[in-house]
């Protein structure tokens, strides 16, 4: 899921200075199990707004804040709110965010969070970046451990000179990816595999903006 | 007699570091520069080491040629991309810089740009690949070029990395890169060098053991603590204490000159690679200790 966290108060009161109403939208998927776009959120917002003299018009939990059409439907009963807003606040990612920039081109749309990274929910409310959306997997010759997300210098042939019993150079909270990777190796018999020098990364598998139409490609493969 | 050559004299070979300054005045490292003149086989330059911002090291390794030294060009991959790297590869081939080492390099949360984007587009092992297809006149993606690079090119490698296993693996892959010599991480116990050694003689490169100069017992518990990689045994520690405050860094530089002999008279590796780290203006007591000069 997509992991965000809030942004300090302060700093959206500053950004929004300008504005008196406001509609609200969260998320019920990764922003409401991050504890950033959910019910208790968005009713905490509302009343943090209202204590600083806004008007909240409206506020609304999305299914999926960033499916832009299902969102776009879900609305549909807020129009008057929506209408009668000068500022819409997204609660939930950047993508969330920029659904709704789509769907009301002339209002202004604010993020009430930071969007930090894809994660692995490891307990209730606790969060691992595993992946970093590369374009182009290599987990099957990494003993499926990502040493593009797990090690800070996103090292391909083993450990730099800063491993240290175990520990990353860049802080012992982080467990060396390639002594993970080592370990993983010669517990599944694959250490041979190792030795093997992988080539330069191909960066141009992830080329901004990423797109996917699986549509096209399904007429694609009828035609 | 070019780095290189040394090797092949057979002599026992030593190295030297200089350490380029931050900001524009450089009569301190130029005066060590040539101190460290006539002295040494060659010299290595560092790249914006631990991160810090510096000038950079192929401005220094042609100040250093100029004076008649031989430069190693230090290379990370921190702060350059795959083009920028064999961009800088090229311009240091046409400015006559010969050695080049190879590194990965500190994550900036080392140095003195925390905030920077760290780059790592490509890392060690593939460095020296790709400074391997420039010798043979190609670009990494294999393109032709006008005119192929020369370079001696080098690695290096942590013999007491904790665990061992995948450091040596990660050496075998840089021998089989096309990796000519290697500069070690600092070495204070010659026997466990030893059992490295027995390993990395299996292997056609050169192994350059390195010494860094103790300066006081601090120093040396600060490195066993902080600095992967680095084992200071105790006996060397009590040493240095015993010598008190005046007389710390001249034990130090005893420690230092000991190590290197024993190295060269057991002729344990082909050379040593000696920093000292902020006093730089010791390395010719070391070396005349230890019975180089
Ligand atoms: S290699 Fe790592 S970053 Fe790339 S897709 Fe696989 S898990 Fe994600
Ligand atoms: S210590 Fe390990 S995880 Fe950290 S940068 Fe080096 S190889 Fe990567």
């Amino acid at each position: 899921m997509i992991i965000t966290t809030k942004r300090d108060f302060q700093e959206l009161m500053e950004n929004i200075k300008n504005y008196k109403s406001f509609f609200l939208i969260g998320c019920s998927e990764c922003a409401a199990l991050c504890g950033t776009g959910g019910e208790p959120e968005l009713k905490e917002m509302k009343e943090a707004l209202e204590a600083e003299g806004k008007k909240v018009t409206g506020a609304f939990v999305a299914k999926t804040g960033c499916q832009v059409l299902g969102t776009k439907v879900e609305l549909k009963p807020f129009k008057d709110a929506l209408a009668g807003t000068e500022c819409i606040l997204i609660m939930s990612c950047g993508a969330g965010t920029q659904a709704a920039v789509e769907l009301y081109e002339d209002k202004p749309v604010y993020p009430t969070n930071d969007t930090l990274f894809l994660g692995n929910m490891t307990r209730f409310q606790m969060f691992d970046e595993r992946c970093s959306l590369c374009g182009k997997c290599i987990l099957d010759k990494t003993g499926g451990i990502c040493p593009i997300t797990a090690c800070p210098k996103g090292l391909l042939n083993g450990p730099c000179g800063g491993t240290n019993e175990g520990k990353c150079e860049v802080s012992p909270d982080i467990e060396c990816a390639w002594v993970r990777i080592y370990n993983r190796m010669k517990r599944i018999n694959k250490l041979e595999d190792m030795r093997e020098i992988a080539k330069p990364k191909d960066w141009s598998a992830h080329k901004k903006p990423m797109k996917l139409n699986i549509r096209e490609k399904k007429e694609e493969a009828k035609k | 007699m070019s780095f290189k050559n040394a090797f092949d004299s057979g002599k026992f070979v030593v190295t030297a570091e200089v350490g380029p300054p931050k900001g524009t005045d450089i009569k301190e490292m130029l005066h060590h520069a040539e101190m460290l003149k006539g002295k040494l086989d060659a010299v290595n330059v560092t790249d914006n080491q631990s991160a810090v911002m510096r000038i950079c090291s192929m401005a220094i390794c042609k100040l250093l040629l100029d004076m008649g030294l031989e430069p190693i060009l230090q290379m990370t991959c921190r702060d350059r991309n795959r083009i920028g790297l064999q961009s800088d590869l090229l311009g240091a081939s046409v400015l006559g810089i010969k050695n080049v080492l190879c590194m990965t390099g500190d994550h900036p949360n080392a140095g003195d740009h925390k905030e920077a984007k760290p780059v790592y587009d490509v890392e060690s092992v593939q460095l020296l690949g790709i400074v391997n297809s420039l010798n043979n006149g190609k670009d990494m993606m294999g393109n032709e070029m006008k005119g192929s690079t020369d370079f001696f090119q080098g690695a290096v490698v942590t013999p007491e990395a904790n665990p061992l296993e995948p450091q040596l693996m990660k050496f075998e892959k840089k021998v089989k890169a096309g990796a000519k010599f290697f500069q070690t991480q600092a070495i204070y116990d010659i026997e466990k060098f030893k059992e490295f050694m027995k390993f990395a003689k299996k292997f056609p490169v050169k192994i350059l053991a390195g010494i860094v100069l103790l300066k006081s017992a601090g120093m040396a518990n600060y490195m066993n603590k902080f600095v992967p990689g680095i084992r200071v045994p105790q006996d060397l520690i009590d040493e240095i204490k015993a010598a008190g405050k005046e007389g710390a860094l001249d034990t130090g530089i005893n420690i230092a000159a000991r190590h290197i002999k024993q190295l060269k008279e057991e002729k344990i590796c082909d050379g040593v690679h000696i920093m000292a780290i902020g006093a730089e203006d010791k390395v010719p007591a070391i070396m005349e200790r230890a019975g180089l000069l």
